[in-house]
């Protein structure tokens, strides 16, 4: 009996899945949930299974083993209909056809996904305009920068305002501007309560724009929940401190530095050994603030303070470094 | 089991969406708008070409049709008036899944809601339209610069002996396409095994002159049968009754021919699915 979905289901519900190629081994009994408006980045490196999890849920490959439901629908055997409901941002760049316009590219897939000709023409331009193409419509695909298909993309995947989204490596090529762009338009649609997984390898990317996380590391999941709970497994994070020196000598200041810092934390000259720039690991139970104030407690001047590695890259090299075997 | 409203609702969209898809090819061979001129070039240096070489054909060895004798010229258009229709039909399908493959568009089209047949109609929906009139023009100019006698009358029996080869034309591309979506890099090899059905159909040379047995099998050969369908019709002048039982047959091993063409379509591209490799070139 075919199933139809209803407001409950889960936006992406995927439960023991694996693909092998020959003996090679791209995903091994990987399960996720993704609800409605939610936010879900699979994080890995390259080769970690990211873009095989989202073939499979595009229907583009079939697994091995295991289940996946799309809005409740399974993607095996509900494939046309799931492909209905879902907006794909491929990871490819070239994904339109070069001697036609942006706004002639849209409208051809609006209409594959049902639009007539008057909607998908009013919904192109509406989603040009929201990935701030407005103006660029007529340009044939050719003429277009790496960054303006990427975008093109997203205004594709946005065309009929789909319930999931199903987004590879969006921000790839993209500027700053661009990439904030995206992930905003992204955001408001899981707002919306779109549920999204958007794959990446980049860690800086999720702080802050993913409710929830997988890391995958050689199609195994690593790590899955909130990105403050990968951030947590972090172990404690390195601090490069820049002291107003004063022509004092490093030695003398590292002594300096220690006696001021006590049980708070460990430092130590930075590898270039300049005079002026330390590193600094905070002990567990104590503060950065708490160092800092040790510190300038002193009469030591801190003149600025950066991670040496943000706590979530932190994480993320950690659960994917490989054990010694 | 769907009734005829689910039917209904279901095939409806699906037709519409031909209409995107000739959109589309419409506005990219716009802007290749200087290759339809050398089509027409092209069709004309091939039909000039046999003009002459029809002088040396000797009209005896010509076959029959409607009691009249036809002339070489006359023949060998009316060939490639067919023949064209069938080569861009087949050639068509299996160079645009190649072509979608190559540019990255392939597997950007199947992750929208589309059926498998809607896209292989519609990637050859805008050369069903444009051959009518490619091989209308054909026929004028080539009875104006060529002197070929054609009975326009027989215009409506082509017309049907033509809708009647569709889905074996239809059927023959999904096979070959089938056989790039699968193994790739065949294409000389399908293009060896479409000239030999195209050279075993009595386009350039009446079959008699082939080896007997050889002359038989090619009898069989729904693009024969066709061809001389078309050949009766607009040389020899000959009616409805001549043409339908022929006809008849020719659209019974159509429709065997389609149905093969989309198993094999839909089977090539769920072996992709399976290998992983849908989008590879």
């Amino acid at each position: 009996m075919r199933r139809v979905h209803t407001a409950v289901d889960p936006a992406v519900e995927v439960r023991g899945l694996s693909r092998h190629f020959g003996t090679r081994t791209a995903l091994r009994d990987v399960s996720i949930s993704v609800s409605r408006g939610e936010i879900h980045s699979l994080l890995g490196p390259n080769g970690a299974g990211k873009t095989t999890l989202l073939r499979i849920l595009a229907g583009l490959t079939r697994p091995s083993a295991g289940t996946a439901h799309v809005l409740g629908l399974d993607i095996l055997h509900q494939t046309a209909v799931v492909r209905g409901l879902v907006g794909v941002i491929p990871p490819g760049d070239r994904t339109f056809y070069q001697r036609l316009s942006g706004l002639e590219n849209l409208i051809f897939f609006g209409r594959l996904y049902g639009l007539g000709f008057r909607d998908a023409m009013r919904r192109a331009r509406e989603t040009l305009e929201a990935v701030g193409l407005t103006g660029q419509e007529h340009l044939m695909i050719g003429k277009y920068s790496q960054g303006m298909q990427k975008r093109l993309a997203i205004a594709r995947a946005l065309l009929t305002d789909p319930a999931v989204f199903l987004i590879d490596e969006a921000t790839h090529n993209l500027d700053p501007e661009g990439a904030r762009l995206v992930r905003e338009l992204i955001r408001n649609a899981a707002d919306r309560g779109a549920g999204v997984v958007w794959a990446t390898q980049r860690v800086e990317e999720i702080r802050g724009f993913a409710d929830t996380v997988t890391l995958l590391h050689r199609g195994e999941v690593r790590f899955t929940g909130t990105t403050a709970q990968l951030v947590s497994l972090a172990s404690p994070t390195s601090f490069l401190l820049r002291i107003r020196n004063g022509g004092m000598a490093p030695e003398l200041m590292t002594a300096q530095l220690r006696a001021a810092l006590g049980g708070l934390g460990v430092i130590a000259p930075d590898a270039g050994a300049d005079g002026e720039h330390y590193v600094m690991t905070v002990a567990n139970g104590s503060t950065l603030g708490a160092a800092i104030g040790a510190i300038s407690r002193a009469d030591l001047q801190v003149l600025s303070c950066h991670e040496t590695r943000p706590e979530i890259e932190q994480a993320f090299v950690e659960l994917t470094e490989e054990s010694p075997s | 089991m769907m009734d005829v409203a689910q039917v209904r609702s279901a095939f409806l969209p699906e037709m519409r969406k031909l209409s995107a898809f000739l959109r589309r090819d419409a506005l990219i061979a716009w802007s290749y708008r200087r290759g339809a001129v050398s089509d027409v070039v092209g069709m004309l240096v091939q039909a000039l070409m046999f003009y002459f070489l029809s002088s040396l054909v000797d009209p005896a060895r010509m076959p029959q049709l409607g009691g009249t004798r036809a002339g070489y010229m006359g023949f060998v258009v009316v060939g490639l008036t067919v023949a064209a229709f069938y080569q861009i039909g087949v050639t068509r399908m299996m160079g645009a899944v190649q072509n979608e493959r190559l540019v990255g568009t392939f597997e950007t089209l199947l992750v929208t809601p589309t059926a498998y047949a809607t896209l292989q109609l519609g990637f050859v929906i805008y050369d069903i339209l444009r051959i009518p009139v490619r091989t209308g023009i054909f026929l004028v100019l080539a009875t104006t610069l060529f002197g070929v006698q054609v009975h326009w009358a027989g215009m409506a029996q082509v017309a049907v002996i033509v809708l009647a080869l569709l889905p074996f034309v239809w059927g023959v591309a999904a096979v070959l396409t089938a056989a790039v979506v699968a193994f790739r890099q065949v294409a000389s090899l399908v293009g060896l095994a479409n000239f030999v059905l195209v050279l075993a159909s009595g386009t350039y040379f009446p079959l008699h002159l082939l080896p007997p047995w050889l002359a038989k099998t090619a009898a069989i050969n729904p693009l024969a049968m066709a061809l001389n369908g078309a050949r009766a019709a607009l040389l020899g002048g000959t009616g409805w009754a001549a043409i339908l039982p022929q006809t008849a047959v020719v659209f019974a091993m159509s429709i065997a021919t389609w149905i093969v063409g989309t198993f094999a379509f839909h089977f090539a591209l769920e072996r992709e699915r399976h290998t992983g490799t849908l989008g590879l070139y």
